[in-house]
Protein backbone atom coordinates (compact mmCIF):
# COMPACT_ATOMS: atom_id res chain seq x y z
CA UNK A 1 0.00 0.00 0.00
CA UNK A 2 1.63 3.41 -1.13
CA UNK A 3 0.42 7.01 -0.97
CA UNK A 4 -1.18 6.30 -4.09
CA UNK A 5 -3.27 3.63 -3.15
CA UNK A 6 -4.44 5.23 0.21
CA UNK A 7 -5.60 8.23 -1.15
CA UNK A 8 -7.66 6.31 -3.82
CA UNK A 9 -9.30 4.63 -1.18
CA UNK A 10 -10.01 7.40 1.00
CA UNK A 11 -11.27 9.19 -1.82
CA UNK A 12 -13.27 6.38 -3.19
CA UNK A 13 -14.89 6.11 0.73
CA UNK A 14 -15.63 9.91 0.62
CA UNK A 15 -17.44 9.64 -2.71
CA UNK A 16 -19.46 6.94 -1.95
CA UNK A 17 -20.42 7.88 1.94
CA UNK A 18 -21.41 11.40 1.09
CA UNK A 19 -23.35 9.92 -1.94
CA UNK A 20 -25.00 7.91 1.00
CA UNK A 21 -25.49 11.35 2.77
CA UNK A 22 -27.03 13.19 -0.20
CA UNK A 23 -29.73 10.72 -0.24
CA UNK A 24 -30.72 10.28 3.09
CA UNK A 25 -30.55 13.53 4.51
CA UNK A 26 -33.76 14.58 5.20
CA UNK A 27 -32.19 18.64 5.06
CA UNK A 28 -32.23 19.55 1.56
CA UNK A 29 -29.67 22.23 1.56
CA UNK A 30 -26.97 20.31 3.45
CA UNK A 31 -27.65 17.89 0.94
CA UNK A 32 -26.96 19.89 -1.63
CA UNK A 33 -23.47 20.85 0.10
CA UNK A 34 -22.80 17.07 0.77
CA UNK A 35 -22.88 16.90 -2.90
CA UNK A 36 -20.13 19.70 -3.10
CA UNK A 37 -18.11 17.14 -1.52
CA UNK A 38 -19.20 14.43 -3.58
CA UNK A 39 -18.32 15.92 -6.73
CA UNK A 40 -15.24 17.25 -5.30
CA UNK A 41 -13.96 13.73 -4.53
CA UNK A 42 -15.05 11.97 -8.00
CA UNK A 43 -12.14 14.73 -9.52
CA UNK A 44 -10.19 13.62 -7.23
CA UNK A 45 -10.66 10.02 -8.84
CA UNK A 46 -10.63 11.42 -12.08
CA UNK A 47 -7.13 12.94 -11.44
CA UNK A 48 -5.64 9.18 -10.60
CA UNK A 49 -7.50 8.18 -13.64
CA UNK A 50 -4.75 10.82 -15.29
CA UNK A 51 -7.43 12.88 -16.55
CA UNK A 52 -6.67 15.77 -14.54
CA UNK A 53 -8.67 18.20 -17.33
CA UNK A 54 -11.78 16.18 -17.23
CA UNK A 55 -11.84 16.72 -13.20
CA UNK A 56 -10.81 20.22 -13.14
CA UNK A 57 -14.16 20.92 -15.72
CA UNK A 58 -15.70 18.64 -13.37
CA UNK A 59 -15.20 21.26 -10.56
CA UNK A 60 -15.97 24.08 -13.29
CA UNK A 61 -18.83 22.91 -14.32
CA UNK A 62 -20.68 21.14 -11.47
CA UNK A 63 -19.48 22.97 -8.82
CA UNK A 64 -19.55 26.37 -10.03
CA UNK A 65 -22.32 25.70 -12.20
CA UNK A 66 -24.54 23.47 -12.02
CA UNK A 67 -24.20 23.18 -8.09
CA UNK A 68 -24.87 26.81 -7.84
CA UNK A 69 -28.34 26.32 -9.57
CA UNK A 70 -29.59 23.73 -7.89
CA UNK A 71 -28.88 26.16 -4.93
CA UNK A 72 -30.00 29.19 -6.23
CA UNK A 73 -33.34 27.10 -7.45
CA UNK A 74 -33.80 26.08 -3.97
CA UNK A 75 -33.51 29.50 -2.47
CA UNK A 76 -35.60 31.21 -4.55
CA UNK A 77 -38.41 28.59 -4.44
CA UNK A 78 -41.43 29.06 -1.71
CA UNK A 79 -41.39 27.66 1.86
CA UNK A 80 -44.45 25.59 1.09
CA UNK A 81 -43.50 23.41 -2.28
CA UNK A 82 -39.91 22.84 0.55
CA UNK A 83 -41.95 21.60 3.24
CA UNK A 84 -43.84 19.34 1.05
CA UNK A 85 -40.49 18.06 -0.41
CA UNK A 86 -39.08 17.78 2.88
CA UNK A 87 -42.16 15.53 4.19
CA UNK A 88 -41.29 11.72 3.68
CA UNK A 89 -42.71 8.80 4.18
CA UNK A 90 -41.75 7.52 7.15
CA UNK A 91 -43.03 3.53 6.85
CA UNK A 92 -39.59 1.60 5.24
CA UNK A 93 -42.19 -0.47 2.99
CA UNK A 94 -44.43 0.91 0.66
CA UNK A 95 -45.76 0.91 -2.96
CA UNK A 96 -44.04 4.48 -3.58
CA UNK A 97 -40.66 3.03 -3.29
CA UNK A 98 -41.32 0.00 -5.18
CA UNK A 99 -39.63 2.15 -8.91
CA UNK A 100 -36.55 2.77 -6.77
CA UNK A 101 -36.26 -0.70 -5.64
CA UNK A 102 -36.96 -1.60 -9.00
CA UNK A 103 -34.02 0.64 -10.60
CA UNK A 104 -31.81 -0.04 -7.66
CA UNK A 105 -32.03 -3.85 -8.33
CA UNK A 106 -31.49 -3.61 -12.38
CA UNK A 107 -28.48 -1.35 -11.70
CA UNK A 108 -27.14 -3.94 -9.25
CA UNK A 109 -27.12 -6.95 -11.60
CA UNK A 110 -25.66 -4.95 -14.76
CA UNK A 111 -22.80 -3.38 -12.10
CA UNK A 112 -22.22 -6.89 -11.11
CA UNK A 113 -21.99 -7.94 -14.75
CA UNK A 114 -19.81 -4.91 -15.14
CA UNK A 115 -17.72 -6.21 -12.66
CA UNK A 116 -17.54 -10.00 -12.73
CA UNK A 117 -17.46 -10.58 -17.09
CA UNK A 118 -15.91 -7.20 -18.62
CA UNK A 119 -12.28 -8.11 -17.75
CA UNK A 120 -10.33 -4.79 -18.83
CA UNK A 121 -7.24 -6.52 -18.79
CA UNK A 122 -7.52 -8.93 -21.23
CA UNK A 123 -9.28 -6.39 -23.93
CA UNK A 124 -7.72 -7.16 -27.20
CA UNK A 125 -7.32 -3.59 -28.11
CA UNK A 126 -5.88 -2.77 -24.57
CA UNK A 127 -3.72 -4.88 -24.88
CA UNK A 128 -2.70 -3.98 -28.02
CA UNK A 129 -1.79 -0.42 -27.32
CA UNK A 130 0.18 -1.54 -24.10
CA UNK A 131 2.21 -3.25 -26.13
CA UNK A 132 3.19 -0.20 -28.94
CA UNK A 133 3.68 1.83 -26.31
CA UNK A 134 0.29 3.87 -26.92
CA UNK A 135 -0.63 5.10 -23.24
CA UNK A 136 -0.82 8.16 -21.93
CA UNK A 137 2.01 8.54 -18.45
CA UNK A 138 1.25 10.88 -15.83
CA UNK A 139 3.88 13.65 -16.82
CA UNK A 140 1.83 13.59 -20.13
CA UNK A 141 0.35 16.96 -21.31
CA UNK A 142 -3.07 15.81 -21.88
CA UNK A 143 -4.77 18.75 -23.52
CA UNK A 144 -3.34 18.99 -26.70
CA UNK A 145 -4.53 15.44 -27.32
CA UNK A 146 -8.13 16.60 -25.92
CA UNK A 147 -7.79 19.61 -28.93
CA UNK A 148 -6.78 17.42 -31.02
CA UNK A 149 -9.16 14.78 -31.30
CA UNK A 150 -11.67 17.66 -30.70
CA UNK A 151 -11.19 19.63 -33.85
CA UNK A 152 -10.98 16.35 -35.79
CA UNK A 153 -12.00 12.98 -35.00
CA UNK A 154 -15.18 14.26 -32.21
CA UNK A 155 -15.86 17.51 -34.68
CA UNK A 156 -19.33 16.52 -35.58
CA UNK A 157 -20.18 15.62 -31.74
CA UNK A 158 -18.51 18.79 -30.66
CA UNK A 159 -20.79 20.76 -33.20
CA UNK A 160 -23.56 19.38 -32.64
CA UNK A 161 -23.44 20.30 -28.61
CA UNK A 162 -22.31 23.53 -29.51
CA UNK A 163 -25.38 24.07 -31.42
CA UNK A 164 -27.58 23.00 -28.33
CA UNK A 165 -25.71 25.45 -26.47
CA UNK A 166 -26.66 28.30 -28.91
CA UNK A 167 -30.03 26.67 -28.58
CA UNK A 168 -30.46 26.94 -24.76
CA UNK A 169 -28.89 30.30 -24.68
CA UNK A 170 -31.49 31.72 -27.27
CA UNK A 171 -34.16 30.58 -25.47
CA UNK A 172 -33.13 31.59 -22.14
CA UNK A 173 -32.63 35.31 -23.80
CA UNK A 174 -36.26 35.02 -25.10
CA UNK A 175 -37.07 33.79 -21.56
CA UNK A 176 -36.06 36.45 -20.33
CA UNK A 177 -36.52 39.26 -22.29
CA UNK A 178 -39.35 42.20 -21.71
CA UNK A 179 -42.31 42.51 -23.49
CA UNK A 180 -42.07 45.05 -25.86
CA UNK A 181 -45.28 47.27 -25.52
CA UNK A 182 -44.86 47.53 -21.50
CA UNK A 183 -42.73 51.12 -20.52
CA UNK A 184 -40.06 50.29 -17.80
CA UNK B 1 14.94 1.72 0.55
CA UNK B 2 15.74 3.87 3.21
CA UNK B 3 17.36 6.89 0.68
CA UNK B 4 13.70 6.08 -1.54
CA UNK B 5 11.46 6.97 2.01
CA UNK B 6 14.03 9.99 2.48
CA UNK B 7 13.25 11.16 -0.60
CA UNK B 8 9.54 10.71 -0.33
CA UNK B 9 9.55 12.11 3.25
CA UNK B 10 11.79 15.61 2.04
CA UNK B 11 9.21 15.78 -1.34
CA UNK B 12 5.82 15.79 1.57
CA UNK B 13 8.02 18.29 3.86
CA UNK B 14 8.67 20.96 0.56
CA UNK B 15 4.79 20.94 -0.08
CA UNK B 16 3.94 21.64 3.77
CA UNK B 17 6.97 23.88 4.22
CA UNK B 18 5.54 26.26 0.84
CA UNK B 19 1.48 25.79 1.78
CA UNK B 20 2.66 27.48 5.72
CA UNK B 21 4.64 29.92 3.44
CA UNK B 22 1.73 30.79 0.83
CA UNK B 23 -0.91 30.87 4.10
CA UNK B 24 1.25 32.93 5.91
CA UNK B 25 2.31 35.15 3.15
CA UNK B 26 -1.65 35.85 2.60
CA UNK B 27 -1.84 36.83 6.03
CA UNK B 28 0.61 39.47 6.31
CA UNK B 29 -0.70 40.76 3.06
CA UNK B 30 -4.29 40.90 4.84
CA UNK B 31 -2.49 42.97 7.34
CA UNK B 32 -0.46 44.92 5.20
CA UNK B 33 -3.79 45.44 2.65
CA UNK B 34 -5.79 46.50 5.00
CA UNK B 35 -2.92 49.22 6.89
CA UNK B 36 -2.43 50.16 3.08
CA UNK B 37 -6.70 50.41 2.25
CA UNK B 38 -6.68 52.42 5.07
CA UNK B 39 -3.89 55.10 4.89
CA UNK B 40 -5.15 55.15 0.58
CA UNK B 41 -8.59 55.65 1.39
CA UNK B 42 -7.55 58.60 4.40
CA UNK B 43 -4.97 60.08 1.76
CA UNK B 44 -8.07 60.28 -1.29
CA UNK B 45 -10.64 61.64 1.54
CA UNK B 46 -8.24 64.15 2.56
CA UNK B 47 -7.84 62.58 6.09
CA UNK B 48 -4.76 60.80 8.07
CA UNK B 49 -6.18 57.36 8.93
CA UNK B 50 -4.72 55.54 11.85
CA UNK B 51 -2.08 57.35 13.31
CA UNK B 52 -1.88 56.18 17.12
CA UNK B 53 -0.32 52.76 17.42
CA UNK B 54 2.83 52.85 16.56
CA UNK B 55 4.80 54.73 14.15
CA UNK B 56 2.40 56.53 11.47
CA UNK B 57 -0.77 53.70 13.09
CA UNK B 58 1.67 50.73 11.63
CA UNK B 59 0.41 48.63 14.23
CA UNK B 60 -3.25 49.56 14.42
CA UNK B 61 -4.26 46.11 12.03
CA UNK B 62 -1.96 44.29 14.51
CA UNK B 63 -3.72 45.65 17.45
CA UNK B 64 -6.98 45.13 15.03
CA UNK B 65 -6.51 41.35 14.60
CA UNK B 66 -5.32 40.75 18.27
CA UNK B 67 -8.73 42.00 19.19
CA UNK B 68 -10.77 40.25 16.99
CA UNK B 69 -9.16 36.77 17.75
CA UNK B 70 -10.11 36.97 21.40
CA UNK B 71 -13.30 37.99 20.49
CA UNK B 72 -16.22 35.07 20.84
CA UNK B 73 -17.71 33.47 18.17
CA UNK B 74 -21.34 34.12 18.17
CA UNK B 75 -23.66 31.69 16.35
CA UNK B 76 -27.34 32.88 15.78
CA UNK B 77 -30.05 30.48 17.88
CA UNK B 78 -31.93 30.02 14.46
CA UNK B 79 -28.42 29.55 12.08
CA UNK B 80 -27.68 26.35 10.79
CA UNK B 81 -24.41 25.67 12.49
CA UNK B 82 -22.86 23.01 10.32
CA UNK B 83 -23.15 25.44 7.88
CA UNK B 84 -22.38 28.76 9.46
CA UNK B 85 -19.60 27.38 11.18
CA UNK B 86 -17.98 25.80 7.60
CA UNK B 87 -18.67 28.53 5.24
CA UNK B 88 -15.81 31.08 6.01
CA UNK B 89 -13.43 28.27 5.68
CA UNK B 90 -14.10 26.93 2.49
CA UNK B 91 -14.11 30.61 0.99
CA UNK B 92 -11.03 31.15 2.78
CA UNK B 93 -9.60 28.17 1.73
CA UNK B 94 -10.76 28.35 -2.15
CA UNK B 95 -8.79 31.22 -2.66
CA UNK B 96 -5.74 30.04 -1.25
CA UNK B 97 -5.30 26.61 -2.78
CA UNK B 98 -5.69 29.48 -6.14
CA UNK B 99 -2.14 30.47 -4.73
CA UNK B 100 -0.68 26.78 -5.57
CA UNK B 101 -0.52 27.11 -9.29
CA UNK B 102 0.88 30.72 -9.29
CA UNK B 103 4.79 30.93 -10.55
CA UNK B 104 7.05 33.50 -8.43
CA UNK B 105 10.22 33.11 -10.68
CA UNK B 106 11.85 31.57 -13.23
CA UNK B 107 11.43 27.71 -12.05
CA UNK B 108 9.97 28.29 -9.08
CA UNK B 109 6.13 27.69 -8.89
CA UNK B 110 4.57 25.76 -5.84
CA UNK B 111 3.18 23.24 -8.22
CA UNK B 112 3.89 23.00 -12.13
CA UNK B 113 0.20 22.07 -13.48
CA UNK B 114 -0.01 21.63 -17.12
CA UNK B 115 -3.32 23.43 -17.42
CA UNK B 116 -2.42 25.68 -14.22
CA UNK B 117 -4.53 28.81 -15.44
CA UNK B 118 -7.42 26.69 -15.82
CA UNK B 119 -7.37 24.76 -12.08
CA UNK B 120 -6.82 28.50 -10.85
CA UNK B 121 -9.97 29.63 -12.68
CA UNK B 122 -11.86 26.65 -11.29
CA UNK B 123 -10.94 26.21 -7.63
CA UNK B 124 -11.72 30.01 -7.66
CA UNK B 125 -15.46 29.15 -9.10
CA UNK B 126 -15.66 27.33 -4.80
CA UNK B 127 -15.77 30.03 -3.63
CA UNK B 128 -19.29 31.49 -4.58
CA UNK B 129 -20.35 28.26 -3.18
CA UNK B 130 -18.54 29.37 0.08
CA UNK B 131 -20.61 32.71 -0.10
CA UNK B 132 -23.89 30.62 -0.53
CA UNK B 133 -22.95 28.65 2.62
CA UNK B 134 -22.68 31.86 4.63
CA UNK B 135 -25.36 33.50 2.96
CA UNK B 136 -27.81 30.59 4.10
CA UNK B 137 -26.38 29.35 6.94
CA UNK B 138 -26.90 32.67 8.96
CA UNK B 139 -30.64 32.64 8.66
CA UNK B 140 -30.77 36.06 7.62
CA UNK B 141 -32.40 37.95 5.15
CA UNK B 142 -29.33 40.65 4.62
CA UNK B 143 -26.86 37.60 4.62
CA UNK B 144 -28.89 35.79 2.13
CA UNK B 145 -29.64 38.65 -0.32
CA UNK B 146 -26.10 39.69 0.02
CA UNK B 147 -25.18 36.24 -0.63
CA UNK B 148 -27.81 36.24 -3.81
CA UNK B 149 -26.55 39.44 -5.32
CA UNK B 150 -22.96 38.12 -4.92
CA UNK B 151 -22.79 34.74 -6.67
CA UNK B 152 -24.78 36.30 -9.41
CA UNK B 153 -22.32 39.14 -10.05
CA UNK B 154 -19.54 36.77 -9.70
CA UNK B 155 -21.04 33.87 -12.12
CA UNK B 156 -21.80 36.77 -14.54
CA UNK B 157 -18.22 38.44 -14.21
CA UNK B 158 -16.51 35.29 -14.79
CA UNK B 159 -17.52 34.97 -18.33
CA UNK B 160 -15.89 38.34 -19.20
CA UNK B 161 -12.91 37.29 -17.47
CA UNK B 162 -12.91 33.95 -18.65
CA UNK B 163 -13.08 35.37 -23.08
CA UNK B 164 -10.54 37.44 -22.12
CA UNK B 165 -8.06 34.79 -20.25
CA UNK B 166 -8.95 32.66 -23.37
CA UNK B 167 -7.51 35.79 -26.02
CA UNK B 168 -4.34 35.13 -23.97
CA UNK B 169 -4.14 31.64 -24.23
CA UNK B 170 -4.93 31.64 -27.57
CA UNK B 171 -1.78 33.93 -28.31
CA UNK B 172 0.49 32.13 -25.81
CA UNK B 173 -0.82 28.70 -27.00
CA UNK B 174 -0.91 27.17 -23.62
CA UNK B 175 -2.58 26.61 -19.95
CA UNK B 176 0.85 26.47 -17.92
CA UNK B 177 1.04 29.80 -16.25
CA UNK B 178 4.70 29.44 -15.62
CA UNK B 179 4.92 28.74 -19.72
CA UNK B 180 2.94 31.86 -19.71
CA UNK B 181 5.34 33.46 -17.96
CA UNK B 182 8.10 32.42 -19.12
CA UNK B 183 7.13 33.70 -23.39
CA UNK B 184 7.23 37.50 -21.98
CA UNK B 185 10.48 37.65 -21.37
CA UNK B 186 14.25 36.82 -22.57
CA UNK B 187 14.36 33.30 -21.31
CA UNK B 188 12.05 31.99 -23.80
CA UNK B 189 12.71 30.06 -26.62
CA UNK B 190 10.51 31.47 -29.31
CA UNK B 191 10.46 34.71 -31.65
CA UNK B 192 8.90 37.20 -29.85
CA UNK B 193 7.20 39.88 -31.60
CA UNK B 194 6.75 43.67 -30.32
CA UNK B 195 3.31 44.69 -32.13
CA UNK B 196 3.68 41.50 -34.43
CA UNK B 197 6.39 43.07 -36.34
CA UNK B 198 9.55 43.58 -34.94
CA UNK B 199 11.62 40.95 -32.68
CA UNK B 200 12.09 41.56 -29.48
CA UNK B 201 13.53 37.80 -28.53
CA UNK B 202 16.70 39.13 -27.47
CA UNK B 203 15.35 42.84 -26.23
CA UNK B 204 12.32 41.54 -23.47
CA UNK B 205 11.57 44.47 -21.07
CA UNK B 206 8.41 46.21 -21.46
CA UNK B 207 8.36 45.41 -25.21
CA UNK B 208 7.85 41.43 -24.89
CA UNK B 209 4.68 41.48 -22.17
CA UNK B 210 1.96 40.05 -23.52
CA UNK B 211 -0.15 43.34 -23.61
CA UNK B 212 2.55 44.20 -26.30
CA UNK B 213 2.81 41.34 -28.24
CA UNK B 214 -0.49 41.77 -29.31
CA UNK B 215 -2.24 45.45 -28.31
CA UNK B 216 -5.89 44.17 -28.60
CA UNK B 217 -4.82 42.17 -25.27
CA UNK B 218 -4.56 45.47 -23.89
CA UNK B 219 -8.38 45.89 -24.60
CA UNK B 220 -8.59 42.00 -22.69
CA UNK B 221 -6.58 43.31 -19.57
CA UNK B 222 -9.18 46.06 -18.99
CA UNK B 223 -11.89 43.49 -19.43
CA UNK B 224 -10.04 41.33 -17.17
CA UNK B 225 -9.23 44.02 -14.24
CA UNK B 226 -13.06 45.16 -14.20
CA UNK B 227 -14.16 41.67 -14.13
CA UNK B 228 -11.76 41.04 -11.00
CA UNK B 229 -12.66 43.55 -9.01
CA UNK B 230 -16.76 42.22 -8.97
CA UNK B 231 -15.12 38.98 -8.64
CA UNK B 232 -13.39 39.91 -5.79
CA UNK B 233 -16.78 41.79 -4.83
CA UNK B 234 -14.76 45.37 -4.48
CA UNK B 235 -16.24 48.64 -5.36
CA UNK B 236 -17.52 50.02 -7.52
CA UNK B 237 -18.53 46.38 -7.45
CA UNK B 238 -19.43 46.08 -4.01
CA UNK B 239 -23.43 45.68 -3.84
CA UNK B 240 -23.29 41.98 -2.04
CA UNK B 241 -22.05 44.17 0.78
CA UNK B 242 -23.47 47.62 -0.02
CA UNK B 243 -23.31 48.71 3.92
CA UNK B 244 -25.89 51.11 3.45
CA UNK B 245 -28.42 48.58 2.07
CA UNK B 246 -27.60 45.43 3.27
CA UNK B 247 -25.80 46.44 6.73
CA UNK B 248 -22.51 43.94 5.62
CA UNK B 249 -23.99 41.30 3.09
CA UNK B 250 -23.35 37.62 3.38
CA UNK B 251 -21.13 38.63 6.17
CA UNK B 252 -23.56 40.33 8.30
CA UNK B 253 -23.34 37.52 11.28
CA UNK B 254 -19.93 37.08 11.35
CA UNK B 255 -17.29 37.30 14.28
CA UNK B 256 -14.13 37.16 15.29
CA UNK B 257 -12.29 34.81 14.27
CA UNK B 258 -15.00 33.58 11.31
CA UNK B 259 -15.26 37.19 10.30
CA UNK B 260 -11.15 37.73 9.85
CA UNK B 261 -11.43 34.90 7.70
CA UNK B 262 -13.86 36.08 5.45
CA UNK B 263 -11.77 39.39 5.65
CA UNK B 264 -8.96 37.47 4.88
CA UNK B 265 -10.64 35.66 1.90
CA UNK B 266 -11.17 39.23 0.51
CA UNK B 267 -7.68 40.63 0.37
CA UNK B 268 -5.68 37.23 -0.74
CA UNK B 269 -8.33 37.48 -3.49
CA UNK B 270 -7.31 40.91 -4.26
CA UNK B 271 -3.79 39.84 -4.29
CA UNK B 272 -4.40 36.38 -6.26
CA UNK B 273 -6.75 38.26 -8.81
CA UNK B 274 -3.35 40.88 -9.49
CA UNK B 275 -1.21 38.52 -9.92
CA UNK B 276 -3.42 36.36 -12.30
CA UNK B 277 -3.44 39.61 -14.31
CA UNK B 278 0.20 40.32 -14.21
CA UNK B 279 0.76 37.01 -15.24
CA UNK B 280 -1.35 36.81 -17.92
CA UNK B 281 -0.64 40.29 -19.10
CA UNK B 282 2.33 42.43 -17.74
CA UNK B 283 5.15 39.98 -18.33
CA UNK B 284 5.01 38.38 -14.58
CA UNK B 285 8.10 37.58 -13.12
CA UNK B 286 9.95 39.54 -16.78
CA UNK B 287 11.86 42.86 -15.98
CA UNK B 288 9.68 46.21 -17.27
CA UNK B 289 13.64 47.14 -18.19
CA UNK B 290 14.61 46.38 -22.12
CA UNK B 291 18.23 45.56 -23.23
CA UNK B 292 18.75 49.05 -25.02
CA UNK B 293 22.46 48.18 -27.06
CA UNK B 294 25.23 47.22 -24.68
CA UNK B 295 23.82 47.64 -21.81
CA UNK B 296 21.54 44.44 -20.97
CA UNK B 297 19.43 46.02 -18.65
CA UNK B 298 17.01 42.88 -19.01
CA UNK B 299 19.75 40.46 -18.54
CA UNK B 300 20.99 41.90 -15.54
CA UNK B 301 17.52 42.01 -13.84
CA UNK B 302 16.07 38.44 -14.53
CA UNK B 303 16.88 36.07 -11.98
CA UNK B 304 15.00 34.67 -9.27
CA UNK B 305 15.06 37.24 -6.23
CA UNK B 306 14.76 39.73 -9.13
CA UNK B 307 11.35 37.82 -10.23
CA UNK B 308 10.10 37.87 -6.94
CA UNK B 309 10.38 41.56 -6.38
CA UNK B 310 9.07 42.03 -9.73
CA UNK B 311 5.83 39.83 -9.70
CA UNK B 312 5.41 41.07 -6.15
CA UNK B 313 5.91 44.98 -6.99
CA UNK B 314 3.34 44.11 -10.32
CA UNK B 315 0.77 42.92 -8.54
CA UNK B 316 1.10 45.37 -5.62
CA UNK B 317 0.82 47.90 -8.25
CA UNK B 318 -2.53 46.42 -9.13
CA UNK B 319 -3.53 46.04 -5.41
CA UNK B 320 -2.88 49.76 -5.40
CA UNK B 321 -5.57 50.53 -8.49
CA UNK B 322 -7.99 48.54 -7.13
CA UNK B 323 -7.81 50.72 -3.69
CA UNK B 324 -7.64 53.79 -5.68
CA UNK B 325 -10.81 52.55 -7.27
CA UNK B 326 -12.61 51.56 -4.59
CA UNK B 327 -12.32 55.10 -3.00
CA UNK B 328 -13.12 57.11 -6.05
CA UNK B 329 -16.10 55.62 -7.46
CA UNK B 330 -19.00 55.27 -6.13
CA UNK B 331 -21.30 51.91 -6.19
CA UNK B 332 -23.30 50.62 -9.09
CA UNK B 333 -26.94 49.29 -9.15
CA UNK B 334 -27.40 45.90 -10.10
CA UNK B 335 -28.81 46.73 -12.94
CA UNK B 336 -25.85 48.70 -14.49
CA UNK B 337 -23.56 45.89 -13.48
CA UNK B 338 -25.66 43.62 -15.08
CA UNK B 339 -25.91 45.78 -18.41
CA UNK B 340 -21.87 46.60 -17.91
CA UNK B 341 -21.13 42.55 -18.01
CA UNK B 342 -23.63 41.24 -20.82
CA UNK B 343 -23.48 44.54 -22.59
CA UNK B 344 -20.35 45.89 -22.85
CA UNK B 345 -17.93 43.51 -21.41
CA UNK B 346 -18.60 40.33 -22.82
CA UNK B 347 -19.18 41.40 -26.14
CA UNK B 348 -15.60 43.43 -26.31
CA UNK B 349 -14.05 40.05 -25.34
CA UNK B 350 -15.93 37.90 -27.96
CA UNK B 351 -14.04 40.41 -30.11
CA UNK B 352 -10.81 40.02 -28.40
CA UNK B 353 -10.99 36.11 -28.70
CA UNK B 354 -11.73 36.72 -32.17
CA UNK B 355 -8.84 39.49 -32.98
CA UNK B 356 -6.49 36.73 -31.29
CA UNK B 357 -6.97 33.95 -33.53
CA UNK B 358 -6.49 36.13 -36.74
CA UNK B 359 -3.85 37.73 -35.35
CA UNK B 360 -2.30 33.72 -34.27
CA UNK B 361 -2.34 32.86 -38.03
CA UNK B 362 -1.52 35.90 -39.65
CA UNK B 363 1.38 37.50 -37.53
CA UNK B 364 2.91 35.17 -35.34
Amino acid sequence: MNIEHILFYVMGFIAVASALVVAASKNLVRSLFMFFVTLFALAGLYVFALADFVAITQIVIYVGGVLVLMLFAFMLSGKEVLNNLQQRNSRFISLSKVPAILVALLFAIVLYNAITKAQPNDLPWIKASAQSGNVIKPADNTINNIGVNLMTRYLLPFEAVSVLLMMTLIGAAHLARKEEHKII
Amino acid sequence: MQPKANYHLNFYITYIIIAVGLFAFSALFALFGVYAERKVSAFIQDRLGPTEVGKFGTLQTFADILKMLQKELIVPAAADKLLFSLAPVIIFVSVYLGFAALPWAPGIAPTNLNIGLFYVFAIISIETLGILMAGWGSNNKYSLLGAMRSVSQIISYEIPAGFAIISVVMIAQTLDLQAIATQQGILTSETIKFFGFYDVTHIGGLLSWNIFRAPHLIVAFVIYFIASLAEANRAPFDIPEAESELVAGFHTEYTGLRFAFVFLAEYSMMFLVSMIGVILFLGAWNTPLPNIGSVYLANWTTNVAWGIFWVALKSLLLVGVQMWIRWTLPRFRIDQLMNLCWKVLTPLAFVCMLISGVWRLLLM
